[in-house]
């Protein structure tokens, strides 16, 4: 004999599966994710590569001298020379990303601030006027006898990197949002099947069937419950796999992520997939609660629609304010689990904070089912007329 | 036997959220269905008859009364009793996306049939109701009578021996109507208790051994077919309904 939480659960997993709408939430919206990894990653490496190894026109109202020209070959410039007007034209019509003038010995560097490649030309330059400038102080200097080496380098000044390699800006970014993507993968997951088992079986007639078997109400709602989170925590570990996997491609394809080791480790793995599992079932328990309330189909989709923001804001918040966790944080639903995600994808694991979280997760759900429990003794909700 | 006493049952309308009206959807309805009988439950729309049935079928709580199935209660044995009931109404719909087949496992494992004895149950029902053709095809494919006849297999597969069947006919063809009213009269014959609950007069007075005639949630008569109409000096239910409300006017 089976019991009657399992039984509902297999009916309710029956139809989730067999549901080509339940299907697609499950398993095509994690495919986002690799598009979103790869595509903030390119998006990355384009940036900074930008100016890099671009060739720029750059128009002087002047004839350059042979150690000019050197230099402009050495800096990647494609020289045009013409009149101050003339140049001012091509600039405006984007025929040359910037141009300089000269009288006497000063320089000007006339650039389109609105224009992209005019700014990024603008480094180039620079560049360019302060090598030209270092070649005639140099020359000056051993005109007159003096070594242009002590004068010049009369102080020294280094660049030492002390941030830890795998804090890299773009890899913790992108890991973060990816994070964020899967938290709102699982609750787009969680909302199709929450509907469809309660308002959408309340609106189809079949719920009233359900009430008619030797079921305690009971029984129902944790067969529900556990369905609709075991089809977000596949959508969810879906999800996290693809991450993954893009991560890899990302990280041998794409410049910005040199040097660095962008693949998570075995423990941010295994406690980001807790991480996950806690997430589905909470809000696999809102999605009922709020879709329960409901009397159509429709009626519980608007109602659940605010919970995909609800679900995602409290995490980009929590990014962008570079927060630290404390024992409060740990335990408000939503901006605990990007928090602890983050400190454990930057290797710093705690083990108290992460039991807040699944403590207080275990509490609301709790909760979350006694109130839906509650729902489905009341005749209010169960019969729309 | 169903001892059904006192039953009450108080909704209050609300618009808007806030409550506007109170009234009694079932007001003091009691009465006893014994083995073998067909009990008629009459009345128009929103006489009370739907309620009346859910809370015999445990569906709904009854605001006060009390509903004993052999002198067991909901309140101490809900799970025994439903084990032992059928309840067919117009609301319960079944589920499309599954074969005729799977619905009656599910149903066979919901009502706790011996898993050895499940395909020999759903074999002889297919077989009864003529369903073998379509026994493994999706409900959603099916006609309206073929589906009727599924749903009429869920609630004979675990051998119950109460039925509660709520408009069961209503809204389908008379072919669909007739599996329903044939189906009755053999459980009748197999000492099965069955509440019926119609607006088609004819077709109460056909089947009922006994027959409540139910208006604005009172019963307004109550006796077999014969009885009723004899007291109200009319030819059919129909016209004996119509004699105890004053007319169509007076009900207006």
């Amino acid at each position: 004999m089976k019991n009657n939480t399992f039984l509902v659960l297999k009916k309710e997993l029956r139809e989730v599966f067999r549901d080509k709408k339940s299907l697609a939430m499950m398993l095509i919206v994690p495919f986002m994710i690799p598009l979103l990894v790869i595509g903030m990653s390119a998006l990355f490496d384009s940036n900074v590569s930008k100016g890099v190894d671009q060739v720029f026109t750059i128009g002087f109202d002047y004839q350059l001298s042979d150690i000019e020209k050197e230099i402009a070959k050495n800096n990647n410039i494609k020289v045009k020379i013409e009149e101050d007007s003339k140049l001012k034209k091509l600039c405006q019509e984007e025929k040359i990303s910037l141009y300089i003038t000269k009288n006497k010995d000063s320089y000007t560097i006339n650039y389109d601030q609105n224009k992209e490649k005019s700014n990024l030309a603008l480094t180039v330059a620079e560049e360019f006027l302060n090598q030209y400038k270092v070649y005639l102080q140099n020359n000056y200097l051993e005109n007159v006898h003096i070594d242009s080496n002590k004068v010049l380098n009369i102080l020294a000044i280094d660049y030492k990197k002390i941030g830890k390699e795998e804090d890299n800006f773009y890899a913790s970014y992108v890991t973060s949002y990816a994070f964020l993507f899967v938290i709102m993968a699982i609750t787009i997951s969680a909302t199709y099947p929450a509907t469809d088992t309660t308002a959408g079986e309340k609106e189809r007639g079949t719920l009233e069937t359900l009430l008619t078997f030797p079921i305690k109400s009971k029984d129902i709602i944790i067969g529900k419950f556990l369905s609709v989170s075991l089809s977000s925590v596949i959508t969810g570990v879906l999800s996290f796999i693809l991450a993954i996997i893009s991560l890899i491609y990302a990280g041998g394809a794409f410049d910005i992520y040199k040097d660095i080791n962008i693949i998570p480790n075995i423990p941010t793995i295994v406690i980001t997939i807790f991480i996950i599992i806690c997430y589905s079932l909470l809000i696999s328990g809102l999605c009922i609660a709020i879709a329960s309330k409901s009397k159509t189909f429709k009626e519980a989709q608007s109602a659940l629609t605010p919970i995909t923001f609800i679900s995602f804001f409290p995490g980009i918040i929590a990014f962008l304010t570079n927060i630290k966790t404390s024992t409060i944080l740990a335990i408000i639903p939503f901006i605990n689990y990007t928090q602890i995600f983050t400190d454990v994808s930057a290797n710093r694991i705690n083990y108290f904070y992460i039991s807040l979280m699944v403590l207080s997760t275990f509490v609301y759900i709790g909760l979350v089912i006694g109130y839906i429990i509650k729902q489905y003794k009341s005749e209010k909700v169960l019969f729309n007329n | 036997m169903i001892k059904v006493t006192n039953l009450k049952k108080k909704f209050i309308k609300q618009v808007n959220g806030k409550k506007t009206n109170e009234f009694f959807a079932v007001n003091d309805i009691s009465f006893e269905a014994h083995d073998g009988q067909i009990i008629g439950i009459l009345g128009p729309n929103g006489a009370g008859k739907t309620t009346l049935l859910r809370m015999i079928g445990g569906i709904l709580n009854p605001t006060s009364g009390s509903i004993f199935f052999d002198n067991m209660s909901y309140q101490k044995n809900e799970l025994q009793i439903k084990q032992q009931i059928a309840y067919l109404s117009g609301n319960t719909k079944i589920y499309k996306s599954i074969s005729a087949y799977e619905l009656l496992k599910m149903c066979c494992e919901f009502y706790k049939v011996p898993s050895e004895d499940i395909e020999k149950r759903i074999k002889e029902i297919a077989k009864t109701l003529e369903m073998e053709s379509f026994l493994y095809n999706r409900i959603e494919n099916l006609s309206t009578g073929q589906a009727q006849r599924v749903n009429i297999a869920r609630c004979l597969i675990h051998n119950p021996k109460y039925y509660i069947l709520d408009e069961a006919t209503s809204g389908l063809d008379i072919i669909s109507s007739q599996i329903i009213l044939d189906f009755i009269k053999k459980e009748k014959k197999k000492k099965k208790i069955i509440l019926y609950s119609t607006h088609y007069m004819e077709e109460a007075e056909n089947i009922c051994d006994l027959v409540f005639m139910v208006n604005k949630g009172k019963v307004i008569k109550s006796g077999t077919p014969e009885q009723i109409k004899k007291e109200t000096k009319t030819t059919n239910l129909r016209d004996s309904f119509f004699f105890l409300i004053g007319g169509v006017d007076n009900e207006k």
